[in-house]
């Protein structure tokens, strides 16, 4: 059982505007609904739901979290070994490698736009080689830029 | 068995291109459990819907697109996607193995496969996003190569998600040797299955879906990956690019060789690429020199410096990785000239326009490059087309009349080039070419399919079958024959595949080269593991270059299984290998394809044994080999050919039409 939406919303559209994958059907001011085939179970509907109208696969309600307080991935350039599985995971394509090391003709990964994650923490979840922490903005756990 | 599709998605889309009709549809746990994803489930598939006598560029043909079972699974070395169909070039089985990051592409659809059928009345593409499936016009790139093919639509699609594959000029002019693009440059080059996509009016694929890849266990999966990594980790220095011949050369002298360990290969490519064959092959022997008819003495050591791989990494500024690879063979190269750039050069093109042609000249090769991945043409067989042309003009079967006026000399740069293009634009000599050598020695005539060298209409690649009579058993015998890919002994040795399966042949730490070439039933063996193994690959989308790190390094069927939900057993996975390889036999056989008749030109099999070079006095008896082969298959042991009793039993209930899901 995936992501589901509650009579308790507003039909504001909110959840809409960040999911994806299209998965949110709706018109505004009626209840929303999610196309369980098109849903990738992100979570960014419940993420940005004001109505806590939003359940998650374990049946609870998502808690709203304003966006500057989302999780962001840090990686760490040490442990990465340029295999681009970030890259087609993350279903927002925040993510481009084009980043080098000195002496390495090896690129590597880094999150370039900000603005487009939705932390769902796919690219942590899908890592290899667990290179990829989710952290705050501007506190992250490995020493390499994010 | 778990009846939850994990690992793979459950369905294909199919798209009818004569009606413009895009449909889903679910495919049974069944298939994938008797040919796991990938290669296996379009050989079911093509195997049961292309009817006997299709013609390769007609409606008839399907041409499907798939992923591999783990692709997408959080596995390594698993970003391999295949085209399929019945080949132009054979008339058979038609395969074609890609990297790059278009693999997963095909999952995020939702789908394991994308399978065409009919012939769109004008060109189009298929565009895919989250909003639904559609044909889309493609005259804005019709007539485009695939580098402007593909940014063009990249841009149109505006969708950062999107990866596209396309065919250049090459498989528009239903070139037989035309093949696949993606990634500006990675190539699904043979069978010619780009023509197939030409003759469907078929521009390109554009991928931009975003659906969540089901997994079992992906903690176990991440445990496999990262004890597979630390061995593609393990990279201790290496000697300078100018002392590869020099080791080739030791290794040529010597009578013993010691069985091959992959992790060596693994460091050549992590250092190099494919380049860094180079000068090692051509000084051991495995590199075919002049057509096929020249030595490793013709092309010696001061010859074969110019393409010796520091050549290559000089003018690499960045490595460029397929997908959920962590070695980075390939390599991303400035140049000068005409294009700015271009992908590192890979070992079969640079021997295909070095030594087969004769040409030292690496800056053409680097253009060479560059020109037949934008026009979407194999360059194993552009090189044996330009090096068969060469040779009529020797001896004189072609004169300057044929070629306006042009002297078609070995190593002529000038020529070389002249040559690709002529097959690239289809004009005069060109056109005649640019269906490969055997349908071009047809045209000529005049003694000229004497020197045309092919495995059943499929050009060879650059790895003589003469220093490893393994390769030769597998460029005649596969059901898509002339591939390297598809096995020989040293493939065997660095496979490690006895460390995991019980009752295949065991290598020692070393052998006599000599015992290569006696007549002995373990030849076959091997041969058969070989096959049955990279079916489990291409079914799983397994690069090759991974299953050289060896079966415990790269622990394949343990990922399958933890992908799956599955308890299936190493023994049990190669017994899928048979299933896949039968069905593929069993499909040129009704294609009206003779097994026995496809035997190898004399050149490649040593008869006469050549006088001099690396593979000196050395020649293949296959015809035992390929006849223990197919026994122990259980097909005809004389015609190669499987009863209907033996495809029974490995073939499994046909999918009706009625499992159409739904239709987008």
């Amino acid at each position: 059982m995936g992501y589901n939406i509650t009579e308790a919303c507003i039909g504001c559209l909110a959840c809409q505007a960040v999911c994806p994958s299209n998965a949110i059907l709706g018109e505004k001011k009626k209840q929303h609904r999610i196309d369980a085939d098109l849903c990738i179970d992100c979570g960014a509907c419940g993420r940005v739901c004001p109505a806590g109208a939003v359940e998650n696969p374990l049946g609870l309600i998502a808690e709203k979290i304003r966006k500057k307080d989302w999780a962001r991935p840090w990686f760490d350039m040490d442990i990465c070994i340029s295999c681009n599985i970030c890259l087609d995971t993350c279903p927002a394509g925040a993510l481009d490698a084009n980043m080098q090391k000195v002496g390495s003709r090896h690129l590597f990964p880094w999150l370039a736009r900000e603005s487009s994650c939705m932390a769902c923490t796919f690219c942590a979840q899908d890592c290899p080689v667990d290179a990829i922490t989710m952290g705050p903005r501007q506190s992250g756990p490995v020493t390499r830029k994010n | 068995m778990n009846k939850k599709a994990n690992g793979y998605m459950g369905k294909i889309m199919r798209v009818d291109l004569s009606l413009g009709k895009i449909q889903i549809e679910n495919i049974p746990h069944a298939v994938y459990e008797s040919f796991l994803s990938g290669m296996g489930l379009a050989a079911y598939l093509l195997y049961h819907r292309i009817p006997a006598g299709a013609d390769p560029l007609g409606p008839d043909n399907i041409l499907g697109f798939v992923s591999g079972l783990l692709t997408g699974t959080g596995s390594l070395f698993t970003g391999r996607w295949m085209v399929t169909g019945k080949s132009p070039l054979t008339n058979g089985w038609g395969e074609a193995n890609c990297g790059g990051n278009f693999s997963p592409a095909i999952k995020r659809c939702g789908v394991d496969g994308i399978f065409f059928t009919g012939i769109s009345p004008k060109p189009v593409y298929l565009h895919v996003d989250d909003a639904g499936a559609e044909l889309r016009d493609a005259k804005d790139v019709w007539g485009k190569d695939t580098v402007e093919t593909e940014v063009h639509l990249l841009e149109k699609a505006n969708n950062r998600k999107a990866r596209v594959a396309c065919i250049g000029m090459a498989g528009e002019n239903l070139s037989l040797i035309s093949g696949i693009s993606t990634d500006k440059g990675r190539m699904a080059a043979r069978s010619g299955l780009g023509a197939v996509m030409g003759s469907k009016n078929l521009k390109a694929l554009v991928l931009a879906r975003t659906r969540r890849i089901p997994v079992h266990n992906r903690d176990e999966i991440k445990r496999l990956s990262k004890i597979c990594n630390n061995w593609v980790q393990f990279q201790p220095p290496f000697v300078p690019g100018f002392l590869t011949g020099p080791i080739g050369a030791i290794l040529r002298i010597m009578p013993a060789v010691i069985t091959q360990d992959g992790l060596l290969y693994k460091i050549l490519l992590r250092k190099w690429g494919t380049v860094s064959m180079n000068q090692i092959s051509v000084e051991m022997g495995d590199s075919p020199i002049k057509n096929w008819n020249g030595t490793s003495a013709d092309w010696g050591f001061s010859k074969s410096i110019s393409s010796n791989p520091d050549v290559f990494t000089k003018k690499e500024t960045e490595k460029f990785h397929c997908y959920s690879c962590p070695l980075g063979c390939g390599g991303i190269c400035k140049t000068r000239g005409r294009f700015s750039e271009t992908h590192k050069p890979e070992y079969e093109t640079v021997l295909s326009f070095g030594g087969f042609v004769m040409n030292q000249n690496m800056d053409t090769i680097f253009y060479l490059n560059e020109l037949l991945n934008r026009a979407g043409m194999d360059s194993i067989s552009a090189g044996h087309a330009v090096a068969f042309a060469m040779e009529c003009f020797e001896k004189k079967i072609i004169t300057t009349r044929d070629t306006q006026g042009m002297e078609l000399k070995w190593g002529d740069t000038e020529a070389i080039e002249f040559l690709v293009k002529k097959m690239i634009a289809r004009e005069g000599i060109g056109d005649i070419l640019a269906d490969g050598v055997k349908m071009a020695a047809e045209r000529i005539g005049n003694g000229a399919q004497k020197i045309a060298i092919h495995c059943g209409g499929q050009e060879p690649a650059m790895h003589d079958s003469r220093n490893d009579p393994g390769l030769a058993l597998h460029y005649c015998v596969d059901p898509a024959p002339g591939r390297h890919s598809n096995g020989s002994g040293l493939y065997y040795e660095m496979y490690q595949l006895w460390k995991k399966v019980k009752g295949i042949p065991k290598m020692g730490p070393g052998y006599l080269k000599s015992s290569k070439y006696k007549k002995n039933i373990r030849h076959a063996r091997i041969g058969k593991a070989n096959s049955q193994y990279l079916n489990v690959m291409n079914g799983a989308g397994v690069c090759q270059f991974g299953g050289f790190l060896g079966a415990k390094r790269i622990r394949i069927f343990d990922w399958l299984n933890a992908a799956t939900g599955w308890q299936i057993t190493p023994e049990q996975y190669m017994e899928i290998g048979t299933n896949i390889q039968t069905l593929k036999q069993a499909f040129n056989v009704r294609q009206g394809i003779l097994p026995r008749e496809n035997r190898l030109h004399d050149r490649l099999l040593g008869l006469p044994a050549q006088t001099k070079g690396a593979n000196k006095g050395r020649s293949v008896d296959v015809d035992t080999m390929m006849k223990d082969y197919w026994e122990l298959f259980g097909w005809d042991r004389e015609t190669g050919i499987p009863s209907q009793d033996i495809i029974n039993k490995v073939d499994i209930d046909y999918v009706g039409r009625d499992r159409i899901a739904s239709i987008d």
